[in-house]
């Protein structure tokens, strides 16, 4: 089966088939499913920021909501000023990534719980500046912008083009991302996470690493708030609040942290657990989520990512206690969902 | 290797994205629903019902009265369906149901229920709870022409255009009102008063300080100090100490913060001062703030009020109260389990529809909202009788008329004169 998947003609058929499932997928679908779709691709964006500073270089951050509030404001401004999307689009990406370099060259000084509470520090303060100044960011009722609205030509309802934009813009990203985490940074972010007293002695220095793993993880954090701003079109307060932090990292988790698949799955988590919940009932989502939440923690501790791999276990185990003479053979039980050992994380993809 | 598994992919690419094209300028998706003539019914309406959609925040930190913006709602909807339906304008009687979902106070996922509730075919998106969440959705409420009224809340950008936003409209009375109704008390002492100011640094706050100045505006009211305050601070003790210097003859405590406006009242009688006070109406519940700040020891402490109180001695003989209450045990208990005013409000706003039902002629969207926008001189249930329905003004919300109440060791009263 692995060796199966290995191919590269099997991979590429796999990727042109989800390709192919994007592209026509909104073309058939409502705008409420489009919206759906759209908002996981702008969370996985966040979230994929989020994991590279959090499960490959292994810091924790706890204010990625300030670093996407931050960027939607910055869009938001930007588009009410009628500047040029590329420019608008740059701004959001360069100044959080810019802001969240100067937290880090500070705070990547502390580590463990001193750097939580540094960057726990960044939405609290946020949400009050936010409504401070309400002649940029419109205040506590936020900002309203009317944009990205679908060309004549393309004969495309707005939901429907908004969604590809998202999309491209999102994909661009995670191949950007996906190579960086493959390549020598996320190598060098493996060392730092797993001993930095290894790292300094192969001449890679933490301090660096750690700044850089923080600075592309606003980066993307802003990125993804003016994807938010180009299909949500408001932005308030609350987009950066402290709370969206923590679900972020919960989402991260569960997806599956360190792994690029994981951070699809951990967005469609964060966008589709509470829609389900409200459909069972809306009086209890809190509930429900938290009890899913468990649920996946205690069946799945690698994350949804490790589904497959799990499935296969407890097929494996049943195969193995009918015929229990035969020795199981080692490989699958091995730990896996970490940066050291990115071939195991390939084959999930 | 490397450059030719590179090149298949680019292939492989380029050969999707060329399908994609193709597949674009194919099938793009037929216009759904989006044609409003007045000679088909809209979504949502049969011969026989009517369902509505609701958005409010059912967990986390506002989720007591985010329910109690759908329990109060959902109550006076159900205890009318009980009794065989609601009375139209075109001569049919139909049963109303309100689907509800859970925002948790998040604009994204307010606009996600908005969407989903219209792609589930409701009629109308009704007295939804936040500013923020309301805000996001406003926009597509009315380029999709969907009807977004009565809301929740007391920000005044729901209701003050509702020439640019014709779908759109609040139904409770702004925080500028509140501000304005107690410097109207104030003005009308007629002698020279000093006021403090103690508001929340936002929009919020600032909306409560400017009903205040601009109704003491000519007056010999003067405000003598101000100070602010972050939701996020842990006690007001420093605010209060610099007013308390001032020796104002009033403190108008804007604070929205429960455990905060405790601290104030607590405080200022430990230096000494003891002004009277304004309490806004969401923070002057005598169990949970007036009893724990000791306010009997204050000469006055006013509030403003719109409702009438089901717990409250005072109603316990009250028509509208005991209709709420039975009511209310039947249907909304199941939804909100702590009472707040909005479960109250919420219920009024379920007779200001009824009434809008009754001056619908066609099973439109557009027809209920010109008969829900020419609502005039209607007395709600569970309003006290100060308080008047009137959504034919352009530019205010369907309930004005506060009444400005003080606090009378046990409760609530009426008062006119400062």
């Amino acid at each position: 089966m692995k060796i199966f998947l290995a191919r590269p003609a099997v991979r590429i058929a796999i990727a042109a088939a989800f390709m192919v499932l994007f592209v026509v997928a909104p073309l058939v679908s409502t705008p409420f499913l489009n919206y759906q779709f759209s908002m996981i691709a702008v969370f996985a964006v966040a979230l994929l920021g989020l994991n590279v500073v959090m499960g490959y270089a292994g810091q924790v951050s706890l204010g990625q909501s300030a670093f996407l509030g931050l960027g939607a404001y910055i869009a938001a401004y930007g588009v009410s000023h009628d500047w040029p999307i590329s420019v608008v689009f740059v701004l959001s990406c360069v100044i959080p990534a810019a802001v969240g370099m100067l937290v880090a060259l500070a705070a990547a000084r502390l580590r463990g719980l001193a750097l939580a509470m540094v960057t726990i520090s960044l939405p609290i303060i946020g949400v009050p500046l936010a409504k401070r100044f309400p002649e940029f960011t419109g205040g506590s009722q936020g900002t309203t912008v009317s944009w990205l609205n679908a060309p004549g030509w393309s004969g495309l309802a707005d939901d429907q083009w908004r969604y590809y934009v998202v999309f491209v813009i999102a994909a661009v990203l995670f191949v950007l991302g996906r190579n960086l985490v493959r390549g020598r940074i996320g190598r060098a972010f493996a060392i730092v996470k797993s001993n930095e007293a290894v790292a300094l002695s192969m001449g890679i220095s933490p301090y660096r690493y750690k700044v850089l793993a923080f600075t592309i993880a606003s980066l993307f954090g802003g990125a993804a708030g003016f994807l938010y701003v180009a299909i949500v079109q408001y932005t308030s307060p609350e987009t950066l609040s402290f709370a969206t932090s923590i679900n972020l990292v919960a989402a991260m988790v569960i997806g599956g942290s360190a792994s690029i698949l994981g951070t699809i799955l951990g967005a469609a988590y964060y966008i589709v657990v509470p829609v389900l919940a409200g459909q069972v009932d809306s009086t209890r989502t809190a509930l429900i989520s938290g009890a899913l939440l468990l649920a996946v923690l205690f069946l799945l501790p690698h994350g949804l990512v490790s589904l497959p791999r799990r499935i296969v276990q407890l097929v494996n185990g049943i195969r193995r206690r009918g015929r229990s003479t035969v020795i199981d053979p080692p490989g699958d039980n091995t730990a896996r969902g970490t940066a050291v050992e990115p071939e195991s994380q390939e084959q999930t993809q | 290797m490397k450059n030719s598994l590179f090149s298949k992919r680019l292939t492989g690419t380029v050969a999707v994205l060329g399908t994609a094209a193709l597949l674009v300028t194919g099938c793009t998706r037929a216009d759904v629903g989006g044609s409003t003539s007045t000679a088909t019914a809209s979504p949502g309406i049969t011969d026989t019902s009517l369902s509505l959609g609701i958005s409010s925040p059912l967990s986390g930190p506002t989720a007591g009265p985010g329910s109690c913006s759908v329990a109060g709602l959902d109550s006076y909807l159900e205890a009318k369906n009980a009794t065989g339906g609601f009375e139209f304008g075109d001569g049919k009687t139909r049963k109303v149901t309100l689907t509800h979902l859970d925002d948790a106070y998040d604009p994204a996922k307010a606009l996600s229920n908005f969407k989903q509730l219209v792609n589930d075919g409701i009629f109308a998106y009704v007295g939804a709870l936040g500013t923020p969440t309301n805000a996001a959705i406003m926009p597509v409420a009315n380029q999709e022409k969907v009807p977004q009224v009565l809301l929740v809340t007391g920000a005044t950008a729901f209701s003050s255009d509702q020439k640019a936003n014709p779908w759109t409209m609040g139904l409770l009375p702004t925080y500028y009102d509140e501000g304005h109704t107690f410097g109207a008390l104030l003005a009308g002492a007629g002698k020279p008063l000093t006021v403090a100011v103690l508001a929340q640094n936002d929009d919020y706050g600032t909306d409560y300080v400017k009903g205040l100045t601009d109704a003491i505006a000519g007056s010999p009211v003067k405000i003598v100090d101000k100070a602010t305050y972050e939701p996020t601070d842990t006690t007001l003790d420093g605010q209060v100490t610099q007013l308390a210097a001032s020796k104002a003859d009033v403190l108008m405590s804007a604070v929205s913060v429960t455990p905060l406006q405790v601290g104030v009242l607590t405080k200022a009688q430990s230096l000494g001062w003891l002004p009277r006070i304004f309490l806004p109406s969401n923070t002057a519940t005598p169990a949970t703030i007036l009893k724990p700040g000791n306010a009997g020891a204050y000469p006055a402490v006013y509030s403003t009020s719109l409702s009438k109180v089901p717990a409250s001695p005072a109603f316990a003989n009250d028509a509208d109260v005991k209709a709420y209450n039975a009511a209310f045990a039947a249907y909304g208990s199941k939804i909100a389990s702590v009472y707040t005013p909005h479960c109250a409000w919420s219920y009024a706003e379920g007779a200001i529809l009824e009434q809008a039902f009754k001056g619908m002629k066609a099973p439109t969207r557009a027809s209920f909202m010109e008969a829900l926008k020419s609502i005039k001189g209607f007395h709600a249930p569970m309003l006290l009788s100060t308080a008047v329905v009137d959504t034919t003004k352009s530019d205010q919300p369907a309930i004005s008329g506060l009444a400005l109440v003080a606090y009378n060791g046990t409760g609530y009263a009426p008062v006119s004169k400062y």
